[in-house]
């Protein structure tokens, strides 16, 4: 376990060093949100929707802070499968899956972390009508912190997964155009999933991507009764179990069939 | 039995090919890396392993630390199978791949280094010890808080070397640990690699195309062709079969007359100096060296033996490869 976590904290700190990848994402993310609300500020003007507005701009703050957590970014990874360095992960003893979690888990949670911060802080700042709410109750920000740590566990297992497939085509960039384009869709960063049509709804919260962010939000802002939350984090971390064991399944696999790119 | 047992080793690899220019399909081609490979080598050696690009020498490194399944064939490394055993195995052998890196890109080699110290969960003390141990012999001391990026290429082979010994190996395995560096560095490694061998006995295998790393550090030498094994044996006995021609350089004071000299010599004259190359098998060193005594008075001489990487070359030819 000791190693994991140790590989874990090296790539938090490597992350503290790009700071300046953090200011041009927090600019960017502040920008489409501020964008978004204005979007729906309009929509709301000519016709009202079911659901209130405050409750949209509070999700579109928090999907904003937390996007880092979406998009698959380890880039350093994926060229390493590509180019034959994972020779040297091989050679160590430990499992392979466990270190590509600890490393990829590392990576969301720095990146978003240290922008969701002063984000949020920037967004609670804004004039009303603008500006994020603050969580519904005290068990209700508990709920949603609990729930976005499965998220975290949950997308992390989810991109291990296309990691194991970038194993073996060797080209990442087809796997993440749709991981990224389902990702971005399903788990509400484009439009909220509160405001998909009812039925829909049904579907997509069901869907691993639902548990990234769209849980913890609805948590946050008391959508959901205490059955209703019990139900959301039992599904999360269902999902989670589902898709680590897929994940070390996939890799076991890979390992037989294994060639080192490069020589 | 011995440390390392190998045994009838066979590994394909599928290779696909585009068949023409902007051709959708594409052929598949089975390339044999591996064609019954057997050797053993016993604790403590340092054996050097050569053979043209291609021949499967990093293929046979790969499959004996654990990181490519075989087809067929067995390994014994201290009673494990590599790759069935991978995560015992590799706890205690050390790998450095001389193209490719396993330290961290962009934090201090330290971090690094303390990775690698929970990876293989050594004791504090012991990583410590051993740490002193490696930046003492290869001199890295000053060098642990920079980043891996700002290090020189050599500098950074001697990192990554340090980061494959912290865990006090028995087996290391070098699959070109001197590429591109330069000559101070690549005596240093050699230094270092002696040392290595000869005080903890670690056993090293050493891959390269670097043929005076070779001679300056393996008493033994397995040749590998085509996936397999041509040669296996002392170095000396290898190329004493391959060494078969001298230069000598003269110069001589006032006239000479190189008619008397045998025929069918390669004679070429630059400056001042005659440079003579000849067959060893047709023209006796003494005779040559008499008959240019005859020539004219001299001044200076020398001879040359075979560059140790024309020999390899004329036997890599020989053998077809």
């Amino acid at each position: 376990m000791k190693s994991y976590l140790s590989v874990f904290r090296l790539r938090l700190r490597m992350e503290l060093q790009y700071r300046g990848a953090m200011l041009g994402g927090i600019l960017c993310q502040v920008f489409f949100g501020l964008i978004l609300i204005a979007l729906y500020r309009t929509l709301y003007a000519s016709r009202p929707q079911a659901l209130p507005l405050e409750s949209v701009v509070t999700y579109v703050w928090l999907q904003q802070a937390f996007f880092r957590m979406v998009l698959s970014s380890d880039d350093e990874l994926m060229d390493k499968i590509r180019t034959g360095g994972i020779a040297y992960d091989l050679c160590r003893p430990v499992s392979l899956y466990g270190f590509y979690y600890a490393r990829i888990a590392a990576m969301k949670l720095t990146g978003s972390a240290m922008r969701a911060v002063p984000m949020l802080v920037f967004a609670a700042l804004l004039p009303k009508g603008w500006n994020i709410a603050p969580p519904a109750s005290i068990p209700a920000a508990a709920l949603g912190l609990c729930s976005l740590t499965l998220g975290l566990l949950c997308v992390t297992a989810l991109e291990n997964i296309s990691m194991g497939f970038t194993m073996r085509t060797l080209d990442f960039r087809g796997i993440r155009a749709v991981m990224n384009l389902l990702m971005t869709l399903l788990c509400g960063n484009i439009l909220p999933l509160t405001l998909f049509p009812d039925s829909w709804q049904k579907v997509i919260t069901l869907l691993p991507y639902a548990q990234l962010l769209d849980a913890p939000i609805r948590l946050y802002t008391g959508q959901y009764g205490m059955d209703a939350a019990i139900r959301v984090i039992g599904l999360q971390a269902g999902w989670t179990l589902l898709l680590i064991l897929l994940g070390t399944l996939l890799w076991r696999r890979n390992r037989s069939r294994l060639t080192v790119q490069g020589g | 039995m011995s440390y390392i047992e190998v045994n009838d080793l066979r590994k394909t690899f599928v290779v696909r090919k585009k068949r023409a220019r902007a051709s959708l399909f594409r052929d598949k081609e089975r390339v044999e890396a591996l064609r019954g490979l057997s050797f053993q080598v016993g604790r403590g050696e340092l054996i050097g392993y050569i053979g043209p690009n291609g021949a499967g020498k990093s293929t046979t490194i790969k499959i004996l630390s654990g990181i490519l399944t075989p087809e067929s064939g067995s390994v014994l490394i201290d009673g494990r199978t590599p790759w069935a055993d991978r995560r015992e195995h590799v706890r205690h052998i050390g790998v450095v791949f001389g193209q490719r890196t396993q330290l961290w890109w962009d934090v201090p080699i330290i971090d690094s280094f303390s990775l690698l110290r929970d990876i293989y969960r050594l004791p504090e003390a012991a990583w410590k010890r051993r740490l002193d141990e490696l930046t003492d012999a290869l001199q890295l001391g000053s060098l642990l808080r920079t980043p891996l990026r700002l290090l020189s290429l050599g500098q950074r082979m001697k990192a990554e070397l340090c980061g494959s010994l912290l865990h006090e190996p028995e087996l290391l395995f070098l699959d070109e640990p001197s590429i591109g560096l330069d000559s101070v560095s690549k005596l240093a490694l050699r230094q270092f690699l002696q040392w290595e061998n000869r005080e903890r006995g670690t056993t090293v295998m050493l891959t390269t195309h670097d043929m005076e790393d070779i001679a300056a550090l393996c008493p033994r030498v397995m040749v590998l062709g085509h996936g397999s094994k041509l040669f296996d044996g002392a170095l000396t006995d290898l190329l004493s079969r391959y060494d078969t021609s001298r230069t000598v350089t003269v110069r001589f004071s006032g006239k000479y007359d190189l008619d008397g000299l045998p025929a069918g010599l390669d004679v070429s004259r630059e400056g001042e100096n005659v440079i003579i190359a000849y067959s060893l098998r047709s023209l006796p060193t003494p005779v040559l060296l008499e008959r240019l005594q005859r020539a004219g008075e001299i001044r200076e001489m020398t001879i040359q033996p075979q560059n140790i990487d024309h020999m390899i070359a004329d036997m890599y030819r020989e053998m077809a490869l």
